[in-house]
Order: C-alpha cells, then sequence, then structure tokens
C-alpha cells in the first residue's frame, strides 16, 4: 500500500512538475520587466559580435537583462506564428524583410512609427530600400537589421585566360552576354555565368532587378494590376533567355545550392549574387562590378535589396520600452559600424559608410565588399509590399524558368504570368 | 430464525466489498498516474493538432490575423478546382507506385545476398544499413552532384555508353526519377534490416526438405521463402507507402517543387501552401486529403496483403 501511494504521488509530481515547466517557458511576459528576449538567427562570426553587442548592452544598462535565442531565420516566422497562438511571444525577432507585409498583420506586433521619427534616430539615414521593407501601408513595423544588395561577382583569372577586359562601372548587358559567350567552353565544362531555377523568390528578384533596369515596373501604381507585360518586362526576360537557351553560356542551378562551389573552383565566369556570398570564394580570384545597365533604356543601373527586419511584439508597456531602447541602441551608427567591420555586412546606415577609410577597412574584411556598399545607393525601388507578393512571386518563378528552360516563348510567358497575377490581386484570399 | 451462516453472509459482504474496493480504487488512480504524463504528451501534441488542423481546414486562416472566418467546404472546393493539386496528386501516385516496390525489390535482393556465411559479411550488412544512418541533407546533396548535367558522375558514366547528356533536376520530365532514385537508395537499408531478419526466421529444415524433394533453388525461394516472407513484405509495403504519400525532405532540399512543379508532391505543395502564402486553412484541407488518401490505401493494402500474407505460429 506505502509502495503504491508513493509511487502513486510521485508519478503525480512528476506531472504537476511537467506542467509547471511548460507553464514558466511559455512567455518572457511572466519575467521581469527588465529583461528582455530575442529571436535571432546570427551564426558564425556573426553571432560572436552580437553576443558581444548584447553583452556591453547589459553592463551599460545594468537594469535590463538581455537574452538571445538561436532560431533559425528561415523557421523563425513559424515560431513566431505558433508563439503568438501560444501566447509566448518574444519582446524582439529578427524576421525577413519579404515576410513584412504578412507580419504586419499580427495584432501583437508595435507601430514604430512615432519612435523612429524621435530625435537622434535619424531615420532617414537607413537606406531607402530597407525604409521601405520596414514600412507596410504608412506604418513603420520595423527597424532596419540588415541589407543587401546584387551586383556581378567575377573570376579575375578567367577574365584573362579569356583575353577579356574586366567590367568597368558603366557596362551594359549586351557586354555581359558577350562576356558571358566569350567566358564559356563547353571542353572544360565552363559557363560565362549561371542563374538559380528553383522558380523561388531567389529566382524572381534577380530577374526584377533587371526588369527595373529596363525601364519596367511590376505592378502598376497602387498595387492594382500587373504592369511587367511590358516592353521592359520582354527585354529582361529575353536578355537572359538569350544567354540559358541559344548561348548556352548560363550554368541553371534548380538546386540554389551549387552555383557557388562552381565559382569557387573556377568553372563561372560571372555571377549576379549579394555580399553573403563572397566569403564562400577563397580559392577563385574574384573581383566585382556593379549590375550592367540597359544601353539606352531609362532604368540606367539598379539593383534590388533584401533588407531584413528587427520587429517588436507587445509584451506589456515596460517590455516594449525596454525593447525600443535596446533596438534604438543596437541601430545606432556606433553598433552599426562595429557590426559591419567585424562581420563584413554592409552597413545598415548611409553615415556609417560616409566615414574616412571605413570602405578600405570593409575591404580589408572582406575583399570586393566595397563595391556592394557603393551599390546601396542604386537600390532605388523595392519590391511591393502586399500579402499577397508570395503568390506573385511564384507566378514569376515558373515564368522565368519556363523560359530559361526553352519550355516557353518570353512573351507567351509574360502573358500567362501577368494573367496569374490580375487574378491573385483581384482576389487576394482566392 | 436466523441462519446463523446466512448472518455471516451479511456481515462479511459489506467489509469484503470494501476491502475489495480499496485497493482497487488506490490501484486506479496510480495507473492513471502513470498513464497521465504520456497521455496529455499525446494528447497535447498529436490529438489537439489533428482537431486543430481539422477546424481550421473549415476555416480562412493565415495564422497571423485573429479574425479567421468559417468558410464552410469552401477550401475542400478550391481543393478540386486548383490544378496543381492535381499534378501533386499525379506526382505523388506516380513517385508511390514506383517506390514502394522499388525499395522492396532492391532490399529483398540485397538481404538474400547478405543471407550468407561469408567473409566480412557484417561489413557489408553495416555498409547498406549506413544508408539510413546518413541524414537527408548530406543524400540530398551527394545526388545533386551525382546528377549534375554538365559535372556529375552519372553523365560522365551515361556518355561512356553512347547516350547524349540528360538535364535530370534541370528537366521537369526526370526531375521526379532523380528524386525516386535518392529516396530508393536512402530507404533501401531499412528494407534490408527488415528482410534479413525475416530471412534469418525462414527454418532450415524447410528450405532442406524442398531441396531434398528436388525443387531448385529458384523454385525454393519463390516457394518457401518468399511466402514466409509476406509478413515483412505487407509491414514494408504498408510503411514505405505512407512513407512515400508523405515525401517531403528530398523534395525541399532538392528541386523545391521544381522545376515547374514536377516534384511538386502533395505534402510539399502543402508547406508551399501554409509556410510560404499563408494559406493555412486552404493547406490544412490538403493535408486532410492526404490523411483520407493514406487511410484508404492502407485498408486496401492491409485488406489485400492478408490474402498473400501467411503467418507462422
Amino acid at each position: 500500500m506505502i509502495r503504491t501511494f508513493a509511487c502513486t504521488s510521485l508519478a503525480a509530481a512528476l506531472v504537476a512538475l511537467g506542467l509547471a515547466a511548460c507553464g514558466s517557458d511559455s512567455g518572457s511576459s511572466g519575467a521581469a520587466a527588465g529583461s528582455i528576449q530575442i529571436w535571432e538567427g546570427y551564426t558564425g562570426p556573426e553571432a560572436k559580435v552580437f553576443a558581444h553587442l548584447v553583452s556591453e548592452y547589459d553592463t551599460q544598462h545594468p537594469g535590463t537583462k538581455v537574452t538571445s535565442l538561436f532560431v533559425n531565420n528561415d523557421n523563425s516566422l513559424q515560431k513566431v506564428l505558433t508563439a503568438v497562438r501560444g501566447g509566448s511571444l518574444p519582446d524582439i525577432a529578427y524576421l525577413y524583410g519579404s515576410w513584412a507585409p504578412n507580419v504586419a498583420q499580427i495584432p501583437q506586433v508595435v507601430n514604430l512609427t512615432k519612435t523612429v521619427s524621435r530625435p537622434g534616430v535619424n531615420w532617414p539615414d537607413f537606406w531607402v530600400g530597407e525604409r521601405d521593407v520596414a514600412t507596410v501601408n504608412g506604418k513603420v513595423i520595423g527597424i532596419p537589421a540588415l541589407v543587401d544588395n546584387l551586383a556581378v561577382v567575377y573570376n579575375k583569372t578567367l577574365f584573362a585566360q579569356a583575353a577579356l577586359q574586366p567590367p568597368q562601372a558603366g557596362w551594359t548587358w549586351d557586354q555581359f552576354s558577350a562576356d558571358a559567350r566569350r567566358l564559356t567552353d563547353a571542353a572544360k565544362k565552363q559557363y560565362g555565368t549561371a542563374y538559380v531555377t528553383p522558380g523561388s523568390e531567389d529566382t524572381v528578384w534577380h530577374w526584377e532587378a533587371l526588369l527595373w533596369e529596363a525601364g519596367g515596373q511590376l505592378l502598376t501604381a497602387g498595387n492594382k494590376k500587373a504592369a511587367f507585360d511590358s516592353a521592359a518586362g520582354l527585354k529582361a526576360l529575353t536578355t537572359l533567355r538569350t544567354m540559358a537557351v541559344t548561348d548556352h553560356s548560363m550554368y541553371l542551378d534548380p538546386t540554389d545550392s551549387a552555383y557557388g562551389n562552381l565559382f569557387n573552383s573556377g568553372k563561372i565566369g560571372m555571377l549576379v549574387t549579394g555580399p553573403w556570398d563572397l566569403s564562400t570564394f577563397p580559392n577563385a580570384k574574384y573581383g566585382v562590378q556593379v549590375m550592367p545597365s540597359f544601353a539606352g533604356a531609362s532604368g540606367g543601373h539598379q539593383t534590388i535589396s533584401g533588407p531584413d527586419n528587427w520587429v517588436i511584439f507587445n509584451n506589456g508597456a515596460a517590455h516594449v520600452t525596454a525593447a525600443q531602447k535596446f533596438l534604438l541602441w543596437l541601430t545606432a551608427p556606433a553598433q552599426v559600424r562595429y557590426f559591419s567591420l567585424r562581420t563584413g555586412d554592409l552597413p545598415t546606415r548611409q553615415s556609417v559608410t560616409d566615414a574616412a577609410g571605413f570602405d578600405q577597412q570593409m575591404d580589408k574584411a572582406l575583399p570586393g565588399v566595397s563595391t556592394f556598399i557603393a551599390n546601396l545607393g542604386n537600390v532605388r525601388q523595392s519590391r511591393p509590399q502586399i500579402a499577397t507578393y508570395p503568390k506573385i512571386s511564384q507566378a514569376l518563378g515558373t515564368m522565368v524558368v519556363s523560359v530559361l528552360l526553352g519550355k516557353a516563348a518570353p512573351q507567351a510567358a509574360l502573358s500567362t504570368a501577368a494573367q496569374q497575377v490580375n487574378q491573385i490581386l483581384a482576389n487576394p484570399n482566392g | 430464525m436466523t441462519d446463523p451462516a446466512a448472518a455471516l453472509r451479511r456481515r462479511s459482504r459489506p467489509a469484503s466489498q470494501a476491502r475489495r474496493r480499496l485497493p482497487r480504487a488506490a490501484e486506479q488512480f496510480s495507473g492513471w498516474a502513470f498513464v497521465t504524463p504520456g497521455a496529455v504528451i499525446i494528447l497535447l501534441f498529436g490529438a489537439a493538432p489533428i482537431v486543430w488542423s481539422a477546424i481550421m481546414s473549415f476555416q480562412r486562416s493565415n495564422l497571423l490575423s485573429p479574425s479567421t472566418p468559417y468558410v464552410g467546404l469552401r477550401n475542400y472546393r478550391q481543393l478540386a478546382h486548383d490544378p496543381i493539386v492535381g499534378q501533386a496528386i499525379q506526382h505523388t501516385l506516380i513517385y508511390t507506385i514506383l517506390f514502394v516496390p522499388g525499395t522492396m525489390l532492391v532490399g529483398l535482393f540485397l538481404a538474400v545476398a547478405m543471407n550468407r556465411k561469408i567473409r566480412f559479411i557484417s561489413v557489408y550488412r553495416t555498409a547498406a544499413y549506413a544508408t539510413m544512418a546518413i541524414s537527408t541533407i548530406s543524400e540530398a546533396l551527394v545526388f545533386i552532384w551525382l546528377f549534375d548535367p554538365s559535372y556529375g558522375l552519372v553523365n560522365y558514366f551515361l556518355s561512356l555508353l553512347g547516350i547524349p547528356q540528360q538535364q535530370f533536376l534541370n528537366s521537369p520530365t526526370e526531375a521526379l526519377y532523380v528524386i525516386l532514385v535518392m529516396t530508393i537508395w536512402g530507404w533501401t537499408g531499412f528494407a534490408v534490416v527488415i528482410y534479413l531478419a525475416a530471412l534469418q526466421g525462414v527454418p532450415q529444415s524447410l528450405t532442406e526438405a524442398a531441396a531434398i524433394d528436388g525443387a531448385s533453388s529458384w523454385a525454393t525461394f519463390r516457394r518457401v521463402t518468399l511466402p514466409l516472407l509476406s509478413p515483412a513484405s505487407l509491414f514494408l509495403a504498408v510503411w514505405l507507402t505512407i512513407n512515400a504519400l508523405q515525401l517531403f525532405d528530398e523534395v525541399y532540399l532538392s528541386t523545391q517543387g521544381g522545376p515547374l512543379n514536377a516534384t511538386t508532391v502533395l505534402v510539399y505543395y502543402l508547406y508551399d501552401q501554409a509556410f510560404q502564402d499563408f494559406n493555412f486553412g486552404y493547406a490544412s484541407a490538403i493535408a486532410y486529403v492526404l490523411f483520407l488518401f493514406i487511410l484508404v490505401i492502407t485498408a486496401i493494402q492491409f485488406r489485400v496483403g492478408r490474402r498473400f500474407t501467411h503467418y507462422r505460429s
């Protein structure tokens, strides 16, 4: 009898403990107001530098304790969605900019419009592309956490072997295509350039940069209808098609993972890619140049940026205040400069780049990155900030891939995609 | 007037009942207490999501905004008109029909080959099972390179045979079959282990008796060994089918459903709808259709399988 009861109470105690443990896990709302929780996905040097900044903040602000939890960036929205339902949201989360219009629908997201207009924040110091992505329907829902853009990374050795001049800042897509042809050598299995073809947003945004350069627009003003079924859209798509289908100078990568290794092994002459790839090319002697423009087009040299945001969730006024205070500190020029110099990430603030010697210091940390920094000035527009963008992106992804695989003619693919996009815009819940 | 024995019975009955009831209640309580943690976990992480996704499949829900209006059967009706759902079902079925027998045949072949006493047999067996131990992500990366159109070994060997370069993962007609090969390779170890265990259970006396009766080794295998393996085969068929219908990892890692939806299977499309497009209601409806699919197919397998399965007892 005694044994039975002992076991019973033990089991009951275990249950109680388990439930208690679940309870205490569920949310920072139970924690002291002075402590805030951040979800971020930094790894490698970024993680180290971020941890250093957090501990520095803690020492400077004895009343506050900032704890950070690693959440893989790709999964952070999934986890945030779960936390919304469980009432266990973090105070701050690192979220991809492409999610912003959807994130804005979460009721707990704190409106930062007034916060960023406070004196001392200097909101216009953030690049226009960043501010666009942090703003949904005129409401600021995040503070820029990261900025990047696309430029051309080329292999200097392959250019020399092909007796080609390295690309100049004023180059055109015709030159790019011609260079790609010259750099292609079927016998050596060497390609002029590469394009990622999983049909995801990575496929799409490369094309969108070309569309803007050709003077085109994705949607009409007010995001009412598709506008890319235009001469500019056709020019952008045909340029890519010529390389992929006619010249066979473009390596198509459906896995989105092979092109980097191939460039590093000297199998690809030029890549249109972002600064994040630079550190993965230790074996290639590479140079960086801005994207070519279309001769005679109104767009000039442009690029596209995919900034990410720090988003604050409402866990009570005290938490919100503490979270805002921390974020404004983290994204102030001194910290942005510190973070960029040690990680090679592009500075999220323009003023940081103006300091004398900054570019050289950055180039020493990550060769070629200064071109990406300068290229931030070529980010003149951003993708439409609407909740249906992921669906639109899928239609565009299919369009680009079908043309590059030679399965559809550019004009036909444009018309089909425009029709689909119009349908999505007309019936957002369909 | 009284029957002393009856009086004794009357008096003793409540006492004995009480004695019996007391330990039973305590035992019951402790039993429940032991079961509770497990039951709570199962209910929380198993049953609750199942019920919740059933509810969500009748709602318009993006999990972001608190407004989740009920839309009746709208999500299910939309399924019928969605061309990609049709394609996804087709891809899932083609894949399953080829994957299940393919894995079983390769597994059976290797298991029979390894069911003997030869040198280094444990090395071979370990090697066969290693395909199960290798993580899906490494498996996918290796196959991506093997099947790379320009640099892959597969195209190199095909070129030695005079077969022209294939596009594999770049080709809408070939990509699904590359994923098929990839997953058969990955699951072979599992099938080998199950078949090896079953083969060890085939009594030698039966195969010897067949041999003495003059049966050829093929006839012995066909008429004696294979029927005795039938419980293992049924288990594998059901298990592999359920897994095949839930194919996701390899698609996510290698083609992301492409090119041009050629490898979009049901679970991948569900993921796409839920986590790319935030259509959680619609994704839940797809999940329920898949669930019905699996239920019906498994039921058929058990029913048909029972006719061909011989249990020794």
